[in-house]
């Protein structure tokens, strides 16, 4: 049994605690709902594999903004695709270790390219983003044998834009396997524990790289580690939610936790609880309504923002009024 | 005409040596022929224009700028050396301006500043003391549970200061710490590093634009321009003239060439 067997069994359980207040016809059967005494494994591993998901993107995410790096996520999800689509060309089981190898080798590059002021800015994560994704339109669509010194000949089905690669697309969380809820996993808690382990040097390093250099912490082993990292829980997610909406995950809540956050370890709190909410309530929209779910949890999300956005402008505006400023 | 008045004593410990520091940045020499010496317990002021080369040689006694030519020892180490985290202590200017999109409480900053190279991933011993300790000796342990983009500049600063005292560091260095903030914050500002000076016994090498305000701290003045122009106690630091010969800015206006409005006109006329 693989390490998304031995969560499955362990939280299951949980969640099947949860069915009798589950509303819905579809929604309870992520939970465990029965048929003909048998809950359906798909759903409940979709169930598993977003909320492990959200939980890391929570906390990534914190310190993406905190970074001002919100928009690496969405450029590794695209590099991520151009991964999985040459994968899938090229016949391989689980075309994620491919978008894992991509977007590591990305993440670095985009790194350093930032970090020695070879490019600044955001335009090394823009050049990464559309050039792996014109990689993986190109080559979804190839159909040919090349002969490779040493590899010999490698044989390309192109075969465009399938059901399975339009999941990686837009995310399709019934289409998580075993396999991949075993990647997910581990992607998950290895990512938490560095994170968790890591969290003071990284906040350190975002506030004021100098001073902490100063003090003596590795600023740019920091900053690798944390671009495999952000890599790494960017594959996890493409299937949740999909290569276009990751940053709905990653960003949106703990932008939307910065709303109301007074400290670094509230905001961590409210971004938990505001992805969380979007996930289920996403979820729950979208098998009763039949959408995709990467969309509708991203939607949800973006709603949450909105919302909470409008009421802390209508507070700010009622309590405490700006200065003259037309 | 260089001056250098200081002569530290034999048996007064220096903790930072710079000896014939040269150092280019973007193959430009921005400052040559840095000789300096700072004892335990100093408080030095560190003046000089825009561009004169401060923040380079800071940044080279930090370590983060390589020396052309020369040689800088703190505590008898490399900068930069495992022996010596902890016990230097960097409060930059753009630390206390922190970005908008960071929410951060006073307890969480000054928390960073017990990290240790040594033991990164351990709990640090007595942290709580430590935090509470840097923040009461700045003044800002009422503020502990505030987000630090609601503070003043002034506090903001303290908060600051504050990190790099929960490091326990000996050394503390301050970039433009009298930047942005209003006359009271800066005349208690200036109290504190005094304070940390004499019952801490901190050194301190403090940057400044503002020399009437560091001239009434520190115990002495070091004017850098591209070299060392003057080195002494702050009781001799030059007046604006003598400054103004130091820097090599000549008058430019006397009698004879001093045109009244009423010629200027008349000049205007003949035209």
């Amino acid at each position: 049994m693989g390490l998304g067997g031995i969560i499955m069994d362990v939280f299951t359980p949980i969640l099947e605690i949860f069915v009798p207040i589950i509303p819905g016809n579809i929604f309870p059967y992520f939970f465990g709902e029965t048929i003909n005494g048998e809950p359906l494994e798909m759903f409940q591993r979709a169930l598993i594999a977003a909320l492990m998901v959200t939980i890391v993107a929570g906390v990534l995410g914190s310190f993406l903004l905190i970074r001002n790096l919100a928009l690496i996520g969405d450029g590794l999800a695209h590099v991520s695709f151009g991964g999985v689509a040459v994968g899938v060309v090229l016949g391989a089981a689980s075309p994620l270790w491919y978008a894992l190898l991509f977007s590591t080798i990305a993440a670095i590059l985009i790194h350093e390219l930032q970090t020695r002021e070879i490019l600044t800015g955001d335009a090394s994560i823009a050049i990464f983003l559309t050039g792996m994704l014109a990689l993986g339109l190109v080559i979804l669509r190839l159909d040919m044998v090349f002969n490779v010194p040493v590899f010999g000949l490698i044989e390309i089905n192109g075969g465009g834009i399938t059901t399975d690669i339009e999941g990686y697309l837009f995310g399709n969380l019934l289409l998580i396997d075993e396999q991949s809820l075993d990647l997910i996993s581990l992607i998950c808690i290895v990512s938490l524990i560095s994170l968790m382990s890591m969290r003071s040097m990284l906040l350190a390093t975002a506030i004021d790289p100098l001073a902490a250099r100063v003090q003596g912490i590795p600023v740019r082993g920091i900053g690798i580690c944390f671009s495999i990292i952000t890599a790494a829980v960017v594959v996890s997610m493409v299937q949740v939610v999909g290569t276009l909406l990751v940053t709905a995950l990653l960003v949106t809540p703990a932008a939307t936790a910065q709303l109301v956050g007074r400290s670094f370890r509230s905001c961590m709190i409210w971004t938990q609880i505001f992805g969380i909410v979007s996930v289920l309530i996403g979820l729950y929209y979208s098998s009763e309504l039949d959408t995709g779910s990467g969309s509708m949890i991203a939607l949800v999300s973006a709603i949450i923002f909105a919302l909470t956005a409008a009421v802390i402008a209508i507070k700010n505006t009622i309590l405490s009024p700006k200065d003259n400023i037309n | 005409m260089i001056w250098n008045q200081v002569k530290n004593s034999e048996d007064s410990e220096s903790i930072l040596v710079v000896d014939n520091l040269s150092v280019s940045r973007s193959g430009r020499m921005i400052i040559s022929d840095i000789n300096l010496k700072v004892s335990r317990g100093e408080f030095i002021g560190l003046v000089g224009p825009n561009g004169s080369g401060k923040s380079t040689l800071i940044l080279s006694i930090l370590g983060i700028l390589k020396p052309h030519t020369g040689l800088i020892k703190i505590y008898d180490e490399k900068p930069m050396s495992k022996n010596i985290f902890g016990k230097l202590g960097w409060v930059s200017q753009a630390a206390a301006n922190l970005p908008s999109n960071i929410k951060i409480t006073v307890r969480e900053l000054v928390k960073l500043g017990t990290l240790k190279s040594s033991s990164m991933y351990k709990k640090v011993s007595n942290q709580k003391e430590k935090i509470d300790t840097a923040m009461t000796m700045v003044g800002i342990e009422c503020c502990a549970d505030c987000d630090v983009s609601t503070l003043s500049g002034g506090q903001r600063q303290r908060a600051v200061i504050a990190r790099a005292l929960a490091s326990e560091a000996e050394f503390i260095l301050l970039d433009e710490p009298l930047v942005g903030i209003d006359r009271e914050s800066r005349n208690s500002l200036l109290k504190l590093l005094d304070k940390l000076c004499h019952e801490q016994q901190k050194t301190i090498l403090m940057v400044s634009h503002d020399i009437t305000a560091i001239r009434q701290t520190a115990h002495r003045m070091v004017y850098l321009e591209e070299t060392i122009r003057y080195d002494g106690p702050t009781e001799n630091f030059p007046d604006l003239t003598s400054l103004a010969g130091l820097r090599g800015i000549t008058p430019v206006h006397d009698d004879k060439h001093t045109i009244e409005p009423h010629d200027h006109n008349k000049c205007m006329e003949e035209e």
